[in-house]
C-alpha cells in the first residue's frame, strides 16, 4: 500500500515538472495534457514493465546455496524462475498498476481510449515488455555467480532504462547520438511504444519489434544458463 | 568527547574492512556514478531543450540538484545503517548492538560505514560547474559560497532527521522500506526541483512533515536569487537544531518500545 502510495507520488512530481515546462513550451504533438497522459501512464506501467524481482532472486539463491538445488530440478533454471515471476507480475498488475492507473483516471483525467482495438493492442505490448524485462534480470541475476556486487546492475539497468526507455522524456526529444542508442536498445519497447499505442500516437507495427527482441532474448537466456551450468560456484549453503 | 573518538575508531575499522574488497569498492562506485549522470542527464536534457521550468534554468536547477546529492551523501556516508535499521529489526540484529557499552545510535552508526565516492564526485564537479556560471551571470559571489558549503551540511542534518525518525517508526512496524520510499526517496526527488513547481498541498509537506524543502530550495531562494533575506539561513540553521533534538528524542522513546525479532 505505502510503496503504491510512493509510486504514485513519483507521478505527480514528474507530471508537475511537465506542467512547468508546459506554460513556457508547446510541448510538440503531445500538449500539456498528452505529456501528463505519457508520464502518467509510464509510472503505473513501471510495475509491470521494469519493477521486477532484482535478478529474479538468483542473488539470494546464489548465496544461500539455493542455487545448486534450482540447477538439478528437471527443469530449465530460465523457465522456473521466469514462471515464478509471472506470478509477481500479475501481482503488481493488481495491485499497484491498476490502483496507481485508476488513481490517475481520476486526478490527473488520463484519456482513455475508444476502441477496444487499442486496449488488445496495448495489452499485448504490455504482456512483451514484461517478458523483455523478465529476461532482463534474469541475466542481471546470473551475473550473480560470477560477482557479489550484481545489484548494483539492477540500479544501473533502471538507470539506463529511465534514460532510454522515454520513460520521463518522449525519445524523439533525445540528442540525437541518444536517440539512436536508445533505438538500437530493446529499451523503448518497454516503456515508449506501450504508451504511445495506449494513447494511440501509433499503431501496434512496434509490437514486431517487442517480438524480435523477445525471440532474440530467450536464445541469449538459454545460451547463458549453458554457461552457467558448466561452472557453479555458490557462496554459502 | 569521548564518544566521539570511539565513532572515529569504528569508522576507521569499517573502512579498512571495506578496502579488503578492492574490486567491490570500485565497481560499487562506477555504478553508482553511472546511476548518477544517468539521473541528471535526464534532467540536463529536458532543460536543455525547453529552456527554463518556470523561470528556473539549468544552472540553478543544477545546483539545487548538485546540493541535494552532497546532502545526502553527507547522511549516509556517516549514518549508513541508520538506512538500513529494517535488516536489524527483522533479523534480531539489534540485540548485539544493545550489549555493547556505547550509545546504540552511535553503534549503528559506526557500521557498514560507507564513502559514497560517486556521489561526492559528481555533486562537486555539478556545482562548481554551477556556482562558476552562476558568478559569470552575477547571481552568486565568492561570499555566498560558504553559505552554500553551510546549507549542505545543514541539508545532511535534516536528511539525517528525516531517516532517522523514519527508522525509529521501524520499533512499531519493523518494515519500513516502503515507508523510506516516501520519506527519503519520493521526497529527496521531488527537491532536486524547486518546490515551486508542485501543487500547493505538495509544497506544504514538502516544507513542513517531510521538510526536504529547506534543504536545498529555501536557502537557494535567498543565495543565488536574493529572495527574502539572510534570515532565511538562520531560520534554516534554528530549524535544524529543533528538528535533530525531535529527531533524537523520538528515537530515545522508539528504542525504550524495541520487541527482539529472529532467532
Amino acid at each position: 500500500m505505502l510503496n503504491t502510495v510512493a509510486s504514485s507520488l513519483f507521478g505527480f512530481i514528474y507530471v508537475s515538472i511537465w506542467i512547468g515546462v508546459g506554460e513556457g513550451s508547446s510541448l510538440g504533438e503531445y500538449g500539456v495534457q498528452g505529456m501528463i497522459n505519457y508520464v502518467a501512464f509510464n509510472q503505473a506501467c513501471l510495475w509491470v514493465t521494469v519493477f521486477l524481482t532484482n535478478g529474479l532472486g538468483l542473488e539470494n539463491s546464489v548465496r544461500t546455496g539455493q542455487i545448486s538445488m534450482d540447477m538439478m530440478r528437471p527443469v530449465h533454471l530460465f523457465y522456473m524462475l521466469m514462471c515464478r515471476e509471472w506470478g509477481q507480475i500479475a501481482y503488481q498488475f493488481l495491485y499497484k498498476m491498476v490502483p496507481i492507473f485508476v488513481l490517475y483516471v481520476f486526478v490527473l483525467s488520463l484519456s482513455l481510449p475508444d476502441r477496444a482495438f487499442t486496449w488488445l493492442l496495448t495489452a499485448c505490448a504490455l504482456l512483451l515488455a514484461a517478458y523483455i524485462s523478465i529476461c532482463v534480470q534474469y541475466l542481471i541475476g546470473v551475473c550473480a555467480m560470477w560477482t557479489t556486487e550484481s545489484r548494483w546492475l539492477v540500479w544501473a539497468n533502471f538507470a539506463v532504462s529511465s534514460l532510454l526507455s522515454g520513460f520521463l522524456i518522449p525519445i524523439e526529444w533525445l540528442p540525437g547520438w541518444l536517440q539512436t542508442i536508445s533505438r538500437l536498445s530493446f529499451y523503448p519497447y518497454l516503456q515508449y511504444h506501450p504508451t504511445r499505442i495506449f494513447l494511440e500516437y501509433e499503431n501496434g507495427t512496434a509490437l514486431f519489434g517487442s517480438l524480435a527482441w523477445c525471440i532474440a532474448m530467450t536464445f541469449i537466456c538459454i545460451a547463458v544458463t549453458a554457461i552457467v551450468r558448466r561452472k557453479l560456484e555458490v557462496q554459502g549453503g | 568527547m569521548n564518544e566521539l573518538k570511539l565513532y572515529g575508531l569504528l569508522i576507521r575499522a569499517s573502512i579498512r574492512s571495506r578496502m579488503q574488497y578492492k574490486f567491490n569498492f570500485i565497481f560499487s562506485s562506477l555504478m553508482a556514478l553511472v546511476i548518477n549522470v544517468m539521473e541528471f542527464l535526464l534532467i540536463a536534457i529536458i532543460l536543455n531543450r525547453f529552456g527554463d521550468i518556470k523561470g528556473w534554468g539549468l544552472l540553478e536547477i543544477g545546483y539545487l540538484y548538485s546540493a541535494i546529492i552532497l546532502s545526502r551523501a553527507l547522511y549516509r556516508t556517516v549514518a549508513s545503517d541508520v538506512h538500513h535499521i529494517e535488516r536489524y529489526l527483522v533479523n534480531g540484529e539489534m540485540d548485539q548492538l544493545l550489549t555493547r557499552p556505547i550509545p546504540v545510535l552511535l553503534a549503528l552508526m559506526s557500521q557498514n560505514f560507507n564513502i559514497l565516492a560517486a556521489e561526492f564526485f559528481q555533486g562537486i564537479i555539478i556545482m562548481t560547474i554551477c556556482i562558476n556560471g552562476l558568478m559569470a551571470a552575477g547571481q552568486m559571489t565568492w561570499f555566498d559560497v560558504p553559505l552554500t558549503l553551510l546549507m549542505i551540511v545543514c541539508g545532511g542534518f535534516i536528511l539525517f532527521t528525516i531517516g532517522l525518525i523514519t527508522s525509529t517508526v521501524g520499533f512499531w512496524i519493523t518494515r519500513i522500506r516502503d515507508l523510506q520510499n516516501i520519506t527519503e526517496d519520493a521526497a529527496r526527488n521531488a527537491a532536486q526541483y524547486p518546490i515551486s513547481l508542485y501543487p500547493k498541498w505538495m509544497q506544504l509537506i514538502l516544507l513542513t512533515v517531510l521538510p526536504v524543502g529547506l534543504v536545498n530550495y529555501v536557502p537557494t531562494l535567498y543565495i543565488i536569487r536574493g529572495e527574502m533575506g539572510p534570515w532565511v539561513i538562520g531560520l534554516v540553521l534554528i530549524f535544524t537544531a529543533g528538528f535533530l533534538w525531535v529527531g533524537l528524542r523520538f528515537w530515545r522513546v522508539g528504542i525504550s518500545r524495541y520487541q527482539s525479532t529472529g532467532n
